[in-house]
C-alpha cells in the first residue's frame, strides 16, 4: 500500500511540475509578447523636439525681423524663415501632430496662432521698417505657446513614458515570476530525472548483473544450450555447443538450425524441436552427432524445453549433454559380453570337439577291438588250425602235406601282417607321419602297373582297363600313394564284385582334372552308408562275412586328399564306382 | 549607361554653372568627396534625373501618400561621390548622418512632389528624403524616421 502510494507520489509529483511548467511557460510567452507588441520601435512620438524646432523657427523669424529693421538681413533671409515656420505649423496641422496638440488641450490656440501666421505672411514679402514693430509684436505670442506647448508636451510624454515602463516592469514582474515558477517547476522535474535515472542505473546495473551471471552461467555450462525463436532461428548457442557442433556462435545465431548443421535435420531431432515449439517436454539418448571437425562421431543425450513468457511460447530451449563416455562404456560392456559369449562358445565347441574325439577315440578303439577280434581272430585261428594238424599228425604227415599245412599257416600270418601294416600305415597317417610328393605321373603307367599286378595276385578276376590317349594323362602326384590308392579301391571292389564279373578301370578328364573310375557290379551301397563308408573302421552293411579292416576307403581317400585330389562315391549308376581325381599336371605358360 | 550618365553629369554642371551665374532657383547644394565638386543643383537639373515614385506611410502624415522624385543613388552615381556616408542639412539646419548603404539597400529618394503636388519650402519643401517605410519592415523604426529629412538643402559626401 505504501510502495503504491510512493509510485503514485513519483507519479504524480513530476506530471505536476511539468503541467505548472508548461502552464507558466506559456504565461511568460504571452506576457513576453504583450510587451514586444508595446515595445514597438516606429511608433514613438517625438512632440518635444517638433515644439522645440516649431518655437526656434518662430524665434528665428522674429530675430530675422529684428536684423531686417536694423537692415542686416534682406527680403530672401525673411521669405526664408517665414516659410520655414508656415512649414512648423503645417506640420503641426498634420495628422498625428494635430491630435497631440488636441490631446494636450491647445488645438484652438494652434488654430488662432496660424490664422495670425496666415495673415501676415504678406507683410513680410513687402517688408518695409515701419512694419517691423508690428510683426513682431503679432510673432510675439508664437514662442510663449509654443513654449507653453513643448512643456506641456513633456509633461504628457513622460507621464505616457512613465506609464507604460510601469507596465513594462508589471508585466517583466510576473514574468520573472513565472520564471522563477518554471524554474522551480525545472528543478522538480531534474530532481525527479536525476532521482530516477539514479534509480534505473542501479535498475539497469542489477538488471545486467542478472544478465552478465545469467550469460556466465550459460556460457560456463558444460552442457550444450541452444534457443531458437517460433521460427526455428538460432538466438541462442553458448560455447559447449560451438565446441560439440563444431560451429561458433557467429555462426550459429540468427540462422536456422538445420542450415548450421545437419544434425538438426535429422528426423528425431526435428521431432523434439517441433514438440518444444509446440510445448512438450521431450528427450533424446546417445544419438550420434558428427561435427566438421572430427571423423568420428560424439554421442549426445538431448533435452527439449519449450521457452514460455506468460501463456505464449516464445521458442524452444535445447539442451544437449555429451554422453560419449557413456556410450563408449555401454560399447565396451557389449564388446565385453560379446567377447565373452564368443569365448564360451568357443570353449564349448572346444570341448564338444574334445567329447567328440574322446567319443570317436572309443568308438574306434571299440570298432578297432571289434575288427581285431573278429579279422585277427581268422587268420590266428586258420593259422592255428594248421599247425594244430600237423602236431597231431606228426611223423604220418609226409612232406606235402607238411608243405601244404605251412603254407596255409604262413598265408594266414601273412594276412594278418598286412593287416597290421595297414592298421600301422592308418595310425601313422593319423600321427601326420606320411608326407606325400607332388610330381608330374603318368596315371595311364600307374594303372597299368597296378592292374598287372593284381592280375598276377588274383588270377581269377577280369580286370579291364580303359587307358586314355598317351601323354593325355600326366597329374600331379606321389606315384607310391596313388599305387597304395588304386590297390584300395581294386581291392574292395575284387571283394565285393559279384563272382565272374569284371571289375573295369576307365581314365578320362575334363580342363582340370583326371578321373579314374573303378568299377565293379554287384548290390549297389544303401545312400545312408555312402559317406560313412570314408569313416576309419566303418565297414558297411554289406561287408558282413568279408575281411576287411574298415580302413582301405579311408586310406585311399585321406591319401587323395593329401594331393590335392580325392576319391568319392559315384552314385547313379546300378552298381559301385569309385573315383579317383587328381589335379592335372599342366605346363607351365611360355 | 555610362554614356548616359556622363551625358547627365554634363547636363548638371551645366545647369549649376548657369544657376551660379544666375543665383537662383538653387535647391540643393552637394559638397565633400564627389567629383567637380561642389554642386549647386536647381529643380531643372534634379527633374532631369529618372524619376521614381513610391507610395508609404509616414510619421507625420496619416493616410498613405505617393512620393516622386529621384533615387538618391542616382544622384549619388552621377555626382561620382565617394564616401561611407552623407551629412544631410535642411534649411532650418538640422543636420543628420546617412550610411551610404541606405541608399543601396532601399530604395531612398529624394522627392519633389508629394500626390501629384511639388513640396514647397513652407511645407516640407522642396526636397524631402523619403524611405519606401511600407516596403520593409525594419525601416519601421525610430533610428529610420530621424533620417527622412525633409526641407533638405545640403549633402556633405564623407
Amino acid at each position: 500500500m505504501k510502495r503504491l502510494l510512493r509510485s503514485f507520489l513519483w507519479l504524480i509529483l513530476p506530471s505536476a511540475a511539468v503541467f505548472v511548467f508548461a502552464v507558466l511557460l506559456l504565461l511568460s510567452l504571452y506576457r513576453m509578447f504583450d510587451v514586444q507588441g508595446a515595445m514597438r520601435t516606429d511608433a514613438e512620438q517625438n512632440m518635444l523636439w517638433v515644439l522645440h524646432q516649431s518655437q526656434v523657427a518662430a524665434l528665428r523669424l522674429i530675430e530675422t525681423v529684428a536684423m531686417a529693421e536694423l537692415g542686416e538681413a534682406g527680403p530672401e533671409e525673411l521669405a526664408l524663415r517665414r516659410d520655414l515656420l508656415i512649414g512648423r505649423f503645417n506640420l503641426l496641422n498634420d495628422g498625428p501632430q494635430r491630435r497631440f496638440i488636441e490631446q494636450i488641450g491647445y488645438g484652438e490656440e494652434l488654430d488662432q496662432l496660424a490664422a495670425t501666421l496666415a495673415a501676415i505672411a504678406p507683410m513680410i514679402d513687402d517688408f518695409t521698417l515701419g512694419k517691423g514693430a508690428h510683426l513682431r509684436e503679432a510673432l510675439a505670442p508664437f514662442p510663449a505657446f509654443l513654449g507653453r506647448a513643448a512643456n506641456k508636451a513633456m509633461v504628457t510624454e513622460w507621464n505616457e513614458l512613465g506609464g507604460r515602463l510601469e507596465d513594462y516592469r508589471t508585466q517583466l514582474n510576473q514574468n520573472i515570476l513565472s520564471l522563477i515558477g518554471v524554474m522551480v517547476a525545472g528543478g522538480i522535474l531534474a530532481i525527479t530525472l536525476v532521482l530516477s535515472l539514479r534509480q534505473s542505473r542501479k535498475h539497469n546495473y542489477m538488471l545486467r548483473r542478472e544478465q552478465d551471471f545469467s550469460g556466465l552461467l550459460i556460457s560456463s555450462s558444460g552442457e550444450g544450450i541452444l534457443a531458437v525463436d517460433r521460427d526455428a532461428r538460432c538466438s541462442l548457442w553458448n560455447s559447449a555447443m560451438a565446441t560439440m557442433v563444431g560451429a561458433p556462435a557467429e555462426h550459429a545465431v540468427g540462422h536456422r538450425l538445420s542450415e548450421i548443421a545437419g544434425f538438426f535435420d535429422v528426423e528425431p531431432v526435428r521431432q523434439g524441436l517441433a514438440n518444444a515449439l509446440a510445448g512438450k517436454t521431450s528427450q533424446l539418448t546417445v544419438q550420434p552427432l558428427f561435427s566438421r571437425d572430427h571423423d568420428r562421431p560424439i554421442y549426445v543425450d538431448l533435452r527439449f524445453f519449450p521457452m514460455r513468457h506468460d501463456d505464449a511460447i516464445l521458442g524452444a530451449i535445447l539442451f544437449m549433454y555429451d554422453a560419449s563416455d557413456r556410450h563408449a562404456t555401454q560399447q565396451k560392456d557389449a564388446e565385453d559380453r560379446e567377447r565373452l559369449e564368443e569365448l564360451v562358445a568357443a570353449r564349448t565347441r572346444d570341448l564338444d570337439s574334445a567329447l567328440k574325439r574322446e567319443k570317436s577315440a572309443a568308438d574306434l578303439y571299440r570298432s578297432f577291438a571289434a575288427m581285431v577280434s573278429h579279422q585277427f581272430r581268422t587268420p590266428l585261428a586258420v593259422a592255428d588250425s594248421a599247425l594244430q594238424r600237423l602236431i597231431r599228425r606228426g611223423p604220418r604227415a609226409d612232406s606235402n602235406e607238411m608243405t601244404e599245412r605251412a603254407a596255409r599257416a604262413r598265408s594266414a600270418i601273412a594276412g594278418l601282417t598286412r593287416l597290421v601294416d595297414s592298421t600301422l600305415a592308418a595310425a601313422r597317417l593319423d600321427a601326420g607321419q606320411i608326407g606325400a610328393r607332388r610330381e608330374e605321373c603318368d596315371l595311364n603307367e600307374i594303372v597299368r602297373i597296378v592292374c598287372n599286378r593284381w592280375r598276377n595276385a588274383a588270377p581269377y578276376r577280369r580286370i579291364e582297363t580303359r587307358p586314355t590317349a598317351p601323354g593325355q594323362a600326366n597329374v600331379i602326384c606321389d606315384s607310391a600313394h596313388v599305387e597304395q590308392v588304386l590297390e584300395n579301391l581294386l581291392s574292395n571292389a575284387d571283394k565285393y564284385a559279384a563272382t565272374q564279373s569284371a571289375i573295369s578301370v576307365t581314365l578320362h578328364g575334363d580342363d582340370e582334372s583326371m578321373f579314374c573310375d573303378v568299377h565293379n557290379t554287384g548290390a549297389t551301397i544303401p545312400p545312408e552308408d555312402r559317406e560313412r563308408i570314408f569313416e576309419r573302421n566303418y565297414r558297411g552293411a554289406n561287408s558282413e562275412g568279408a575281411a576287411g579292416t574298415g580302413l582301405g576307403l579311408f586310406m585311399a581317400r585321406s591319401l587323395a586328399r593329401m594331393q590335392g585330389g580325392d576319391v568319392t562315391f559315384l552314385p547313379g549308376c546300378e552298381d559301385v564306382t569309385f573315383r579317383l581325381t587328381l589335379l592335372r599336371f599342366l605346363e607351365p605358360q611360355g | 549607361m555610362q554614356i548616359h550618365a556622363h551625358a547627365v553629369v554634363s547636363g548638371l554642371m551645366l545647369l549649376g554653372t548657369m544657376a551660379m551665374a544666375e543665383q537662383t532657383d538653387i535647391i540643393l547644394d552637394v559638397t565633400g568627396q564627389i567629383e567637380d565638386g561642389p554642386a549647386a543643383l536647381d529643380r531643372e537639373a534634379l527633374q532631369s534625373l529618372p524619376p521614381v515614385t513610391i507610395e508609404t506611410t509616414t510619421v507625420v502624415t496619416d493616410n498613405v501618400h505617393s512620393f516622386t522624385g529621384f533615387l538618391m543613388r542616382d544622384l549619388l552615381e552621377d555626382l561620382d561621390a565617394q564616401g561611407t556616408h552623407v551629412v544631410a542639412t535642411a534649411l532650418n539646419d538640422y543636420v543628420v548622418d546617412i550610411p551610404m548603404s541606405d541608399f543601396y539597400d532601399y530604395g531612398v529618394i529624394v522627392a519633389y512632389e508629394m500626390n501629384g503636388v511639388a513640396l514647397t519650402r513652407d511645407d516640407k519643401g522642396p526636397l524631402w528624403i523619403v524611405y519606401p517605410r511600407d516596403d520593409h519592415k525594419e525601416l519601421q523604426d525610430i533610428r529610420y524616421d530621424y533620417r527622412w529629412v525633409w526641407q533638405l538643402d545640403r549633402l556633405d559626401v564623407r
